[in-house]
């Protein structure tokens, strides 16, 4: 599974999504532009219907009042008189209405002027015959009446209020037809935009299960890679294991090898002291034997002039072969300790380590008093570690900072701890001669030391010390000035499990 | 009559012979060292042709074994002698270079009268070696049981 895929597929996810949002988006922005077009249009409908009612209406008002004027001429009947005059007063609200509800239709405005027009006309030909019929004169009221048939107002009015009918009825389709679109199209648009967003989460369901399956995938892949990464560990760690039981192996060979020819040559430099000794006693006695008599025998010949300096010359020369000798021999020992520390089996056991602390503290106190130093003990926390390592450990360390304070200054040395993250911090302060900083990873060199040389030793006890802290799973390190002192920092477990690292020397 | 106790000395290094023959004489032990370099040697002086060790039936010996030997280990033979019947009583005193304490552990297990670790330093080798002869000078070589 390269990144590049990756990428890929979340980038095809991230563009479904956001397709799916338009889509919801855009369907209903429409849906609700489309519902309020369809009220819109139904409302005109409505509104065409109400207008063709009104036409109706006022058209039957208009023929109440002349069937109404009719009867009252022929009966006289004061019934026909207030019927017709309630229709009278009808006409023109109805008429008014009318013309409010076609105010928006320039059209239907020409052809109401003119229907106004029509029905003010017979309005005043039906007030005449009433006028007549009332005065007494039916037969003038009915030649009127004629006349008005013959006028054709009557037609007249039906006429433009047929036309009126008919252009209502025009725009009663159109408005119809309108409606009926926006509505179509709302169902539509509807219908695309759920079969939008039903096929775009089939499509992030199927992403998502093969992004799934890919997944399952790399995990089995992780899986199978860590089992064999253990596997690979545990090997590499058995070669090390086994290259440093090599190392150990050689370190004590080498040096019990090395020390038996050792043996030799300081047993025979001191035979050769002895035979020297001998030699020059002879040569002593010899040189002042009298010339024929036999050589004076004493214990202690004093030889002179270039006798002497042959015995010095003599001496000098094996007093540098022992030195050499003793120096070599100690060296070979520390590696010796070295490796049999090495080989020591650790027990992990409870330790209180301020009690363990203290006791260094008070087998120093002897040469802590003669260097006028103070050693302070803090609160230490307690560890599960080796209880003579430990020992070895922190009496190095104290031993060192009592060594190495600087002259004329009284010495305070401090021992502190604290715990982090499953991990004892020890801290071994003090406030002597401290050691330069391009030195500070030479000092855990075996063999090798720093600053001024004049106390005594072989350059091992931190050398030891970190091997030590290694082995119980810690670490350590130095920080220091010169001039102002050191602290010696040693971080060990806690808890530490003995079977992690015993194994390592089996 | 007690015989006088022949030394054997097994010691693969010649310096290390010359130097132990010489304290020891200095110590005044004047009994004789019969010196070897290498184990198959020593081994078929102790035990005979046979493998027995009948030959030194009766007869008082002291062994003197360095352990690193050249051709087999000085625990090997201080397992045979201990474990043969005419050599068991002879005391055996190694002189080895190696301190390691399981090593000095083992050779007491097996029967080792004195375990001594040759010093580089030669005062406290040669003070070692004439306690040794001083050791010889007082103990009682029992005579091999019949």
């Amino acid at each position: 599974m390269t990144a590049d895929a990756h990428r890929r597929r979340a980038f095809w996810q991230i563009l479904l999504f956001t397709a799916g949002l338009l889509v919801l988006t855009w369907i209903s922005a429409g849906s609700v532009y489309l519902v309020n077009k369809a009220r819109q249009d139904s409302k005109w409908v409505i509104h065409t219907i109400e207008v063709e009612n009104q036409v109706n209406a006022l058209l039957l008002e208009i023929r109440r009042a002349e069937s109404s004027a009719r009867g009252y001429l022929l009966t006289l009947g004061p019934e026909f008189l207030s019927d017709h005059d309630a229709a009278m007063a009808t006409i023109p609200q109805a008429l008014d209405k009318l013309t409010r509800q076609i105010g928006d239709n320039p059209a239907q405005r020409a052809s109401i002027a003119k229907l106004r027009e029509a029905i003010q006309a017979r309005l005043e030909q039906f007030s005449r015959e009433m006028d007549l019929v009332k005065r007494g004169e039916p037969d003038s009221a009915a030649a009127l009446l004629r006349q008005a048939a013959a006028s054709n107002s009557t037609d007249a009015i039906r006429e433009v209020a047929a036309s009126m009918t008919a252009e209502e009825e025009r725009l009663l389709s159109l408005r119809s037809a309108n409606a009926d679109r926006s509505q179509t199209l709302a169902a539509s648009l509807t219908g695309i935009g759920s079969g939008l967003v039903v096929v775009l989460a089939l499509l992030s369901t199927w992403l998502v299960r093969r992004s799934a399956g890919v997944r399952d995938d790399a995990e089995a892949r992780l899986r199978d890679a860590n089992t064999n990464l253990e596997a690979t560990v545990d090997e590499r760690t058995a070669d090390l294991r086994e290259a440093n039981n090599e190392i150990q192996r050689f370190a004590y060979i080498v040096s019990h090898d090395l020390r038996s020819p050792l043996v030799n040559i300081m047993g025979f430099t001191s035979e050769l002291e002895e035979l020297g000794r001998d030699i020059f006693r002879r040569i002593g006695s010899l040189a002042r034997a009298p010339v024929d008599g036999p050589p004076v025998e004493s214990a202690d010949v004093v030889l002179d002039g270039a006798d002497k300096q042959l015995a010095e010359d003599f001496s000098e020369a094996l007093g540098f072969i022992k030195s050499s000798i003793g120096k070599m021999d100690r060296l070979i020992s520390a590696i010796l300790d070295l490796t049999r520390e090495g080989r020591r089996e650790f027990e992990p056991v409870r330790i209180d380590t301020r009690e363990l602390i203290e006791a260094i503290a008070a087998t120093v106190a002897h040469q802590a008093a003669e260097a006028r130093a103070e050693i302070r003990v803090g609160e230490l926390p307690d560890i599960v570690s080796d209880r003579l390592a430990l020992e070895q450990i922190f009496s190095n360390l104290i031993d060192n900072a009592i060594k190495y304070l600087k002259a004329g200054v009284p010495g305070a040395i401090t021992i502190r701890g604290r715990t982090k993250f499953g991990y004892a911090i020890f801290e071994v302060t003090d406030n002597g001669r401290g050691i330069d900083p391009k030195d500070h990873q030479r000092i855990f060199d075996l063999f090798r030391r720093a600053g001024t040389q004049d106390k005594p030793g072989q350059g091992i006890g931190l050398a030891h010390v970190r091997a030590l802290v290694r082995r119980l799973g810690g670490t350590m390190s130095v920080s220091s000035e010169l001039n102002v002192g050191s602290t010696f920092t040693v971080t060990l477990p806690i808890k530490w499990n003995a079977s992690n690292r015993n194994e390592e020397q089996r | 009559m007690t015989q006088p106790v022949t030394i054997i000395m097994i010691e693969d290094d010649e310096g290390h012979a010359r130097l132990i023959e010489r304290n020891i004489r200095r110590s005044g032990v004047n009994n004789e060292i019969i010196p070897f370099a290498n184990g198959t040697d020593a081994v078929r002086h102790l035990f005979g042709a046979d493998g027995s060790g009948l030959v030194h039936k009766g007869r008082a010996l002291l062994i003197l074994l360095d352990l690193n030997l050249p051709d087999m280990s000085g625990i090997d033979i201080l397992k045979q002698i201990k474990e043969n019947n005419h050599l068991k009583a002879s005391p055996v005193v190694v002189l080895t270079t190696t301190d390691d304490s399981q090593e000095i552990k083992r050779c007491y297990e097996l029967g080792c009268n004195v375990y001594i670790t040759k010093p580089v330093n030669y005062e406290n080798f040669a003070n070692a070696i004439r306690q040794l002869g001083l050791f010889f000078s007082v103990i009682q070589v029992p005579a091999a049981a019949s």
